[in-house]
Parts: C-alpha cells; structure tokens; sequence
C-alpha cells in the first residue's frame, strides 16, 4: 500500500517538474517570437529554475529513501547535471546573452522535459503495477 | 622550418633533381624578381653590391642556366612552375657560387643532399603532396626536357630581356622582367593574371633600397654577411635578388626561381625550392601587402547605383550565395558590418527627409523603408517593396504621377529614392518617450592613485573646455559624482554659487539624497558646472584615501541617470575595493595560460557588471570606461560595462598626466563633442530566406534581431553573419536595408537608412571574386575575440588560420581541374591579404602569444576597442603603417606635395629599417618614432632638442625651433588628421634600446618572425601546405 503512496507522490512531483520546465520553454518559445523582451523572460526563468532544481533532488531523494534505487539511479544523471550547471554558477539566464544562448537553452530544457515525461511514463507504468499487484 | 637541414625527409619531393635544380634555379632567381627569396643567398655571398651579386651569378649561371631553363617548361609536363627538370650540369652550379661562406655551405648542401633529390617543385615538395611521386615523375621528364632547353629559355625569359639567360640575370630589374615573362611563359591569356604581378611589383620597389636594414635574426647564416656595408642600400635592382625577409630560412639554397604561367581569374604565388635545403618558400617580395590600407571594395557602383556608400555598409562577399548549398563551400564569415553614422567626407551630407505631417512610407508586410529600388506602378498609385514583392497602395500625401518611362515625375525632389542613405525624421509612433536631451554624467574615482596620476585635473580641464561644445545646447544636462570609500554627489543647482557636496557613506543601501539637481541643465547651471570643475583638482588633492567603492558608485549614478539615459563616463582609477561588485585582484596567472581556465580571466569576474550593463541598456545608459591604472584593474570585469551599453573602453596603463594627458584630452574631448545618436536602436532587414543570426559587437540585443544602442557615434561598427534559411533562393537580387532609429542632439527623432541590393549568384568562384576582404577581417577578428572568451587563446588563433586554408583550398579545388596549379599558392584577387590580415590578427595584442606577450589589461581593453572600431580603423591598427621620414626631413626645401612621399608606407619588416633612418610607425592609435643606431645626430639634436642623447623613454617630442622640427610636428598632424577617432601619442625609441623596443615596435612587425610567432613567409608556406593536403 505503501507503495503506491510513493509511486503517487513521485507522480505528483513529476507533474510539478513538467510544468516548471514547459513554462520555462514558454518563457523562451515567447522570447524568441518577440512576445516579451529579455529582461521579462530572463527574470521569469530564473524565477524558477532553482524551485525547479531543488524539486528534481527532492524527487531524487524520495526514491532513494522509499528503496527505488532504480528510478533513482535514472533520476541520476538530470541531478547531476543541475548540480554542475550551478557549480559553474551557469544555471541562470544571462539576460545579456541570452539570444546567443537561446538554442542551447531551449535544447537543454526540451532534453530535460522528455527525459521527466520519461520518467512520469516509467513511475505511472510502476504504480498501475504495484497497484495491479496489491 | 629548418632552414639548413638538407637531410628533411620532407624533401624528397625535390630529391632527383636537385642537381640540377641548382642550376635550374639560378636562371630562373636571376631572371625574375620572384626569385628574390633565393637571393638570400646571394647576398651572403658577394660582399659587393648587389649588382654585382647578381652577376656572379648570372656568369656561372649563364651556361647552366640555359639548359636549365628549357628543361623547365617542357620537363614537367603539366607544370608550368616546376622547375623540376632543370638539366643536369651540376658542375656549373658549383662554380657560380663564389665567396661567400654561406654559399659553399650551399652548394655542398645541394651536391649531397640535392642531388639524389630531384628538382623542387617549389610548392608541391612542400605541401605534403606525396613528395616521392614527384621525383619519380619528374625524372622521367629530365631526359626529354634537355632536348627542348634550347629554345626553351628563351621563351620565359625572352620576353623581357633578350632570351638569354645571363642578361636577364644581372641587368634587368627583376620585378619588372619577370612578370612579364609569365605570359610568355605559359599560354594562357596574359590579361587577367596581371592583376597578380602589379601589386608584387609596387611592394619590390618599396623594398627596395630597403635592404639595407639589418636582417632579421632569424638568418643567421647570413648576419654576418649581410653585416658587410656593400648590401646595405641596395639599388632596387639588385635589391630583389639579394635580399629578402624569406631568405632568412633560404639559408642555404641557391635561388629558384619562381614563376608560374598561367593566367587565369586568380592570383597566385609560386612556391619556390632551394635547392640547397629541403625548405620551400615564398619570395617574400612577391608576397601581397596591403600598403594602401584599405580599399573599399566599389565594384557593385555601376550595377547598382543607388546602394549606399560602402562606408556605411559592407558585405564580406558583395555576392549572396543562391543555395545553402552554396553558402556551405563559403568557409569565410558571410555577412556585414555596418557603421551607420559613418562620417561623411567633408561637404557630403545626407539627405534628411520628412513626411510630415503623413508617416513614413513603409512596406505593409514586412516594414522597409521607401527606397530607391522600390518600383511604382498603377499609374503612381501602388508601388511594389523590393525586398518582399508586396504591392503597396501609394499614401495619398505620396502620390506622384508617372512619366512616360515609369518613373515618378517627382523623382528629383525625393532623395529617398535616388540616394542609398536617407535620414527620416520619425512621427510621434516612433516614440515611447519624448525624446531625451543629450545627458553627460560622470563618475570620477578621487582616491589617492587618482590624484596622484594627475588625471583629475586633466580631466576637470578637458570637461570645462568642451562645455560650449557638448551637443544638444541648450537641452543638455550634466552631474557629477566623485567616490573614493564613500560617494559624494554634488548639488549643481542654478540658484547656488557654489556647488554642495553631499556625502554617502552607506554603500550597503544606496540612496540619492536628492530627487533633482543632481543631473542639472548645463546652460542655467552652467556657473556652479564652471566652479566645480575648477575647485575639483584641489578638493581632492589631499585626499589619502585607497579604496574604491565602485559597485556602489555605479548604483547610485545609475539611479540618478535612470530616468533619462544618456551617456555615463567613469573615470577609474584602481581596483574596486569596496562593496558590491568588488574585484579580486585575481591578476595575470601564468599558471592559468594554456589551461582550460584560461579564458576567465577574459571574463567579468562578478556578475554584477553583467547585471549593471544590462540595467544601464534597459533605461538607456552607455557606459564610456577610462580606466588609468597602472596596476591591474580588472579591465575584463569594467569592460563589460562598456560592452553592452555600445560604450567604449579607453584604457591609460599607468597614466601619467605629463605624458598620456594630450591623449587623455583629446579622446575625452572627442567623446564628448562628437555627434551623437541617443537611445537608438538598429535593425537590418534582408528579404525572406536569409536571415540575421548572430551579431557582434558593443550592443545588446533587445529581441532577435534588434540592437539596443544607447548612444552610439560614428567610432562604432557593427558585425553580423547571415544564414540562408532556404534551400533556394529564386530572386536575383537581395536586398539589406539597415534602420537605425534615434535621437538627435538636437531633440529630433530620426530614423537613418541605408540600402543595398546585392546580387544572388551560383557562383562559388562570382563570391570569391567580390569578397571583401575588410569586412572578413573585422568580422574575424570579432569571432576571434569572442573566441577568447570561451576559449584558449591558442584555439582562437588556429581558428582564424582554419577557416583561412579552408576558404582557399575550396577555392584551390574549383580552378584545379581546369588548371594546372602546381605548387603555386592561389587565391582571389580580392582576398589577396587576407592571409596577411590574418596573421596580424593573430598577432594582435588581445590574440598574441601567452601570459608574458601583453597583460590581461591590454589584451581586454584592445579586444573591446577591436570589437567596436569601423573596418578601415581596424585594418589599420593589424598593420599599421611604416614611414620613413628622415629624408623629407632633410630636404632643402619643401613643397606641399612633398608631403605625399611621407605616405609611402613600407613593408612591415625588420629588414626595411635603416639604421641611418628615423621611421613612424603609426597604428592608428600611437606613434613610434624609431631612431636608427647610426641616425646623424643632427637629426636627433633637431628633433629632441636636449634630450637627444638622454634615454628616450623619458624623452618626449615637441616642438622645438627649427625647420626640421616643425617639418616632423606638421608630417605627424597630417597622419593624425587620417582618423580622428583616436590620438596618436608618439613614442619614441631608438635601435637597440631594449626591452623597449621589443615591445613597442619588433613585437609588432608582423612580417617579421618573433617568438614563437611565424613571420610572413613563414605563414603562407604554412597556410599554403595546408591548403594543398587533401
């Protein structure tokens, strides 16, 4: 039963981080077509990309501390990435740079958002399973 | 490459002939100046004058030399260059070596190593060719060639001179001879190779007489020789055969003689082989040099006479490749660089256009401007946009009728449609404030290195003589604020006398502590201005205070200046110390060069200086930084202020009023009195299917494609590389329109544009024939230094060569089937220099060498000088000029045109420096004044007045009362006049005064070898190596 609490609860989480991510692919998308200037979406996604950050290590740990040393091994490398990018104190937007950047950006979140839908299809197959299986 | 080392085992190519490559060679060097670079080791040789050199030659070589000649040509089949086969009297060679040391050396090299070798084909030995092969090949050809050498030399050399060999050798001028000869040579159409030879032939006769200067280190082997007087000046005859920067590396070999037949659409340089030595070069002579500076490429006028001036607006190729298919086999940048508020020549103005009380007439669909390549139809009723087809209905307030041929009956009266650069003024729509007045703040660092530098007073001076002059009267305004550990702000209100200074000390929450008077109306306060810039230098000059709040002082002028904008100078004076935004001294690490870290130290250390710029852009700030330390001062870190603001970074390492003041003066007074658009921003349009992507320079981008200039004046160009977003572009014509809108001092807003239609080609070989070789440059060089930035230095300076060989080796692959190309080295006649241009780029100062070539302060603020200057600045400041002065100095009497000898630049060389002469080499932004070791002391005494026999670092120039004096300020006014956009200081430094001048003038002969920098010759043989692997 137990189980599929934490199956839930890392589902809610992924759904969290999907729309952290999208909205900072938005932000960007609007950037891009001139919707709103740099600064506006520069600060918008810096907004959240430490909440997004720390919500990913969240989830990283829940999996680790309810035994899903699988998903949590995948989870692994996203975690790691994020930890380098804000090591190398990268992991903002650079509003005066941000339209070299822009195609690095947006790649790097587009990866991150399948990698996290990935992940949800994975943590949604495991619950139906648990859940089948109670 | 080593010059003596006969035993390479590169060389084999060369190997069977070598024997008679020997001989072969000696014709041909006599014959043509190509071969100057073999003369190197002629000079060696004949201690005599350089005639006389050649004679010897010619003499021994006479016999030899003939069998050789003919055996060239018919030899190798296919080359033309090869001079593969010369025949086999090895014996002769021998003999015509006579004295020198050097020349036994050589000769011994050649019998030994030689040859078994077979003759050098010059550039295909060299360039990595499977050098075996060519032996082989050519050896075969030996015996068939001999028979044919009798008629043979008279062919090639016969054009100019008699055919025979020994006339050409000694007597006729080389540079003029030997070009020629090449049509004759081969049997292609003369016409269009010429273009090739004239250039190599002005830059021969410029050497010429150079010789003299002492040589390079570099040849050894020969120093001593070349020490004998008889070489010095030599007469330009012999001047070409005897001597020559390449020659340094000829070491041993004996001239070969370079020549290449062929005439076709491009240049070419031959490669030629010592004999002596595996080493193939170039003659240095023949080398391009850009001596005119730059030329603005015009061949688009005829077509299309309504482009705008290349002043404004340059295309690195005036081509636009039809598919990205095509834009793919272009290796070089593709794109623009753009000056919009270029100054016109002196009476040409541009044209000012209003539609009042209509709008501006813009295409519905995709916004451009009226211009000249729109076409009306309908009567006058509709016109059609150039760039997206759209037919537009004419504005009624527009509508003219059309005359018999279709054109506008008003034709004349609208400049907007004749001329290529308009200026419109903007209606109200293009406005989202009023327009500001012109707004002067400054920001001035007191602390003790401040005052101690002199740069305060120098400062307050400058300001107060340029009041009447700032722009915008009588809207301007100005403010003031000093920092050292705590910020003063000063109330400048007109109803004072006397200026309040207002004091913060808390720099952890910065205030102004009053809403107004602080940026004041110059023309009512213009008394309290005048005292405060008086009282200024003396307020401050018992001040003990080291600290620097910078970060803080930044905050506060930008709140007072937030809500106007305008422009913002910081004088600084040491390192930020205190609070936010203070620096580390993190220095110049050697230990960091060559490692992955590397580029930091290019970076701004905190992000708040990246934060600040984009604030500063965003109210429309632009941030001009003096910077005077002579410590470091994180210029990496201030810069950034500059950069995003399309500000500007003056940097003063160790400023001392007494000497850099005139500078300080006069770039400050430039600054602030020169014209300039406020709150600007610039766009450039093309038609669908290529698009802008990336932009380079002093600016931030607003949204994809629009640049937020703040202030920007006509010291700032702008770079930008285009895709093709298309597969296929149909049009035959594309057109770039460039919109630059602003305030103008005067209040109004303004929107300049300038066309320019292009055509579309699929031609590789149309885009390399309107290349534009200055805007490639500037546009490499703005890569290069953002390359830096992300990189090691090193990887930025082989990207450069990179995309270098690989545009002429794409270029190399569409004319090697047609044409048999050897071992020359091809390239556009448009791209002549970029190779060149190139290597000083490499070698300039934000790119050269390691930790040690320049510190991290010069590198940072010359690669932000190098990422705004206009093209013609920039070329200028990668190879300066070279002038040698001391014989107008010394002629009896002057005529005004005399002053035109002066320009004659010379080669960038050691080699061209006479140590009886004075020189000024002048890069745009300084002059050196080089005195030769042996200059008569008249001159010095003249020019130096006391100081002549005293160090001359300390020494400065000025005038003094005589003619030759006055001659020297008047020849310097003159260059300065060129550009206006910086002073010249001069430097004065006299031969062999190191280290001094290493740094100020070795360092920065570009065709000389210098470190671990290759020289001229040097480069191209690499460039054209690997140009030639495949």
């Amino acid at each position: 039963m137990g189980d599929i609490f934490a199956w839930l609860i890392s589902f809610f989480i992924l759904i969290a981080l999907l729309v952290l991510v999208t909205y900072q692919l938005m932000c960007l998308a609007d950037l891009e077509f001139d919707y709103i200037n740099p600064y506006e979406s520069s600060s918008r996604i810096n907004k959240v990309v430490l909440p997004e950050f720390i919500t990913h290590g969240v989830l990283c740990c829940f999996y680790l501390i309810t035994g899903h040393w699988i998903m949590s091994l995948f989870a692994a490398p996203y975690l790691y990435f994020n930890v380098r990018l804000y090591r190398e104190r990268k992991h903002l937007i650079d509003v005066t740079e941000i339209f070299n950047l822009l195609s690095w950006e947006k790649k790097q979140r587009l990866v991150k958002l399948f990698y996290l839908i990935f992940t949800l299809f994975f943590s949604v197959f495991w619950m139906i399973y648990t859940s089948v299986d109670d | 490459m080593g010059t003596e080392n006969p035993s390479r085992p590169s060389f084999p190519a060369r190997p069977t002939s070598s024997p008679f490559a020997a001989p072969t060679m000696t014709p041909f060097s006599s014959t043509g100046p190509a071969s100057g670079s073999d003369p190197t080791s002629f000079r060696p040789t004949p201690p005599a004058p350089p005639p006389q050199t050649s004679t010897p030659f010619s003499l021994s070589g006479g016999p030899v030399a003939r069998p050789g000649l003919p055996s060239f040509r018919p030899g190798p089949p296919g080359r033309f260059n090869d001079p593969s086969v010369p025949p086999p009297p090895s014996p002769a060679t021998f003999n015509v070596p006579p004295p020198g040391g050097p020349f036994q050396h050589y000769q011994a090299q050649q019998f030994s190593t030689t040859a078994p070798q077979a003759p050098p084909p010059r550039a295909s030995s060299m360039m990595g060719q499977p050098p075996f092969q060519h032996p082989v090949n050519q050896a075969p050809a030996f015996p068939t060639s001999l028979p044919p050498q009798s008629h043979a030399p008279f062919v090639p050399m016969g054009s100019p001179p008699p055919g025979a060999t020994p006339a050409p050798l000694g007597s006729n001028g080389p540079p003029s001879v030997y070009q020629p000869s090449f049509p004759g040579y081969a049997r292609q159409q003369p016409g269009t190779e010429m273009q090739a030879p004239p250039p190599m032939h002005s830059s021969l006769t410029a050497n010429q007489g150079n010789y003299g200067s002492v040589p390079p280190a570099a040849s050894s082997p020969f120093l001593s020789h070349q020490g004998q007087g008889g070489y010095v000046p030599s007469p330009p005859m012999a001047a070409p055969l005897g001597i020559h920067p390449a020659q340094q590396q000829l070491g041993s070999g004996p001239p070969i003689g370079s020549t290449q037949g062929l005439a076709e659409v491009f240049s070419s340089l031959t490669m030629q082989t010592r004999p002596g030595t595996m080493d193939t070069l170039f003659d240095a002579k023949e080398l391009p040099r850009p001596l005119d500076g730059d030329v603005e490429p015009n061949n688009l006028a005829d077509m299309y006479t309504a482009n705008c001036h290349p002043r404004f607006l340059r295309l690195t190729t005036n081509a636009i490749p039809s598919s990205q298919s095509l834009a793919s086999r272009w290796h070089l940048p593709l794109g623009a660089v753009v000056c919009p508020l270029a100054e016109p020549p002196e009476g040409e103005e541009i044209p000012i256009v209003s539609f009042a009380p209509a709008s501006v007439v813009r295409c519905r669909r995709c916004r451009t401007y009226v211009n000249p390549y729109m076409t009306f139809t309908e009567g006058g009723r509709k016109y059609r946009c150039n760039v997206c087809t759209l037919l537009n209905d004419v504005p009624s307030e527009y509508y003219a009728q059309l005359d018999a041929t279709g054109k506008r009956v008003d034709l004349n009266q609208r400049p907007e449609l004749t001329k290529g650069t308009v200026e419109f003024v903007a209606p109200a729509e293009y406005m989202v404030r009023p327009p500001m007045p012109p707004v002067y703040f400054f920001l001035i660092d007191v602390s003790i290195s401040a005052v101690r530098s002199g740069m305060i007073e120098v400062m307050a001076q400058t300001i107060k003589s340029c009041l009447d002059e700032l722009p915008g009267f009588p809207r301007t305004q100005i403010g003031f604020a000093t920092f050292d550990s705590t910020i003063h702000f000063y109330n400048m209100k007109s109803s004072l006398t006397q200026p309040q200074m207002l004091v913060v000390s808390d720099l952890e929450d910065i205030f102004i502590p009053l809403p107004d008077d602080l940026l004041v109306n110059l023309s009512e306060s213009r008394n309290v201005v005048e005292t405060f810039l008086d009282s200024l230098p003396s307020m401050f000059q018992d001040n003990v205070n080291l600290e620097s709040a910078f970060g803080p002082a930044l905050k506060a002028a930008f709140l007072v200046m937030s809500q106007l904008g305008g422009k913002l100078l910081i004088f600084q004076n040491s390192l930020p110390s205190l609070g936010i935004g203070r620096l580390k001294l993190r220095g110049d690490d050697s230990r960091v060069y060559g490692t992955d870290k590397e580029h930091g130290l290019r970076l701004p250390e905190d992000p708040f200086y990246k934060q600040m710029a984009a604030e500063f852009s965003k109210y429309q700030i632009s941030a001009n930084v003096y910077a005077f330390s002579d410590k470091y001062t994180d210029i990496a870190s201030l810069g950034t202020l500059a950069k995003y603001t399309a500000g500007q970074v003056y940097y003063y390492p160790a400023f001392q009023s007494a000497i850099h003041g005139e500078k300080l003066r006069y770039e400050l007074r430039r600054d602030l009195t020169r014209e300039t658009a406020w709150e600007a921003v610039m766009r450039i349009r093309c038609a669908k299917g290529v698009r802008f992507t990336t932009y380079h320079g002093n600016f931030m981008l607003r949204s994809t494609d629009l640049l937020a200039l703040p202030a920007v004046d006509s010291d700032k160009a702008f770079a930008m590389q285009l895709s093709l977003e298309e597969t296929l572009l149909t049009t035959q014509t594309q057109y770039f329109q460039v919109a630059l809108l602003y305030t103008a001092s005067c209040g109004e807003r303004r929107i300049r544009v300038h066309t320019m239609a292009v055509p579309v080609v699929t031609d590789l070989g149309e885009m390399y024939r309107l290349a534009d070789t200055g805007a490639i440059v500037s546009l490499f060089s703005r890569l290069a230094i953002e390359k830096t930035l992300s990189q090691k230095l090193e990887d930025a300076r082989s990207a450069v060569q990179l995309r270098i060989v690989k545009a002429l080796k794409e270029y190399r692959n569409l004319y090697a089937v047609q044409h048999r190309l050897g071992n020359r080295m091809i390239y556009p006649e448009s791209l002549k220099f970029l190779p060149l241009y190139g290597l000083a780029l490499c070698r300039s100062t934000p790119l050269r060498g390691g930790y040690g070539d320049a510190p991290v302060d010069e590198r940072c603020a010359a690669g932000h000088t190098m990422m705004t200057v206009p093209i013609k600045t920039l070329l200028k400041l990668l190879y300066p000029s070279l002038i040698r002065v001391d014989e107008y100095l010394l002629k009896a009497s002057v005529q005004a045109d005399d002053l035109k000898s002066i320009e004659r630049r010379i080669p960038l060389s050691g080699e061209n420096l006479d140590s009886r002469g004075l020189y000024i080499y002048d890069d745009g932004f300084r002059f050196i004044l080089w005195f030769g070791r042996v200059i008569s002391p008249d001159i010095a005494k003249k020019l130096l007045g006391a100081d002549f026999a005293a160090e001359l670092s300390k020494a400065t120039l000025s005038e003094h009362d005589n003619e030759m004096s006055r001659r020297l300020i008047t020849v310097l006014e003159k260059l300065r006049s060129s550009d206006r956009a910086y002073y010249q200081l001069c430097y004065l430094v006299r031969q062999g005064e190191q280290p001094r001048e290493g740094f100020l003038l070795l360092a920065n002969l570009v065709e000389d070898q210098m470190g671990g920098n290759s020289g001229y010759a040097d480069w191209m043989i690499q460039i054209s190596r690997q140009v030639q692997q495949s």
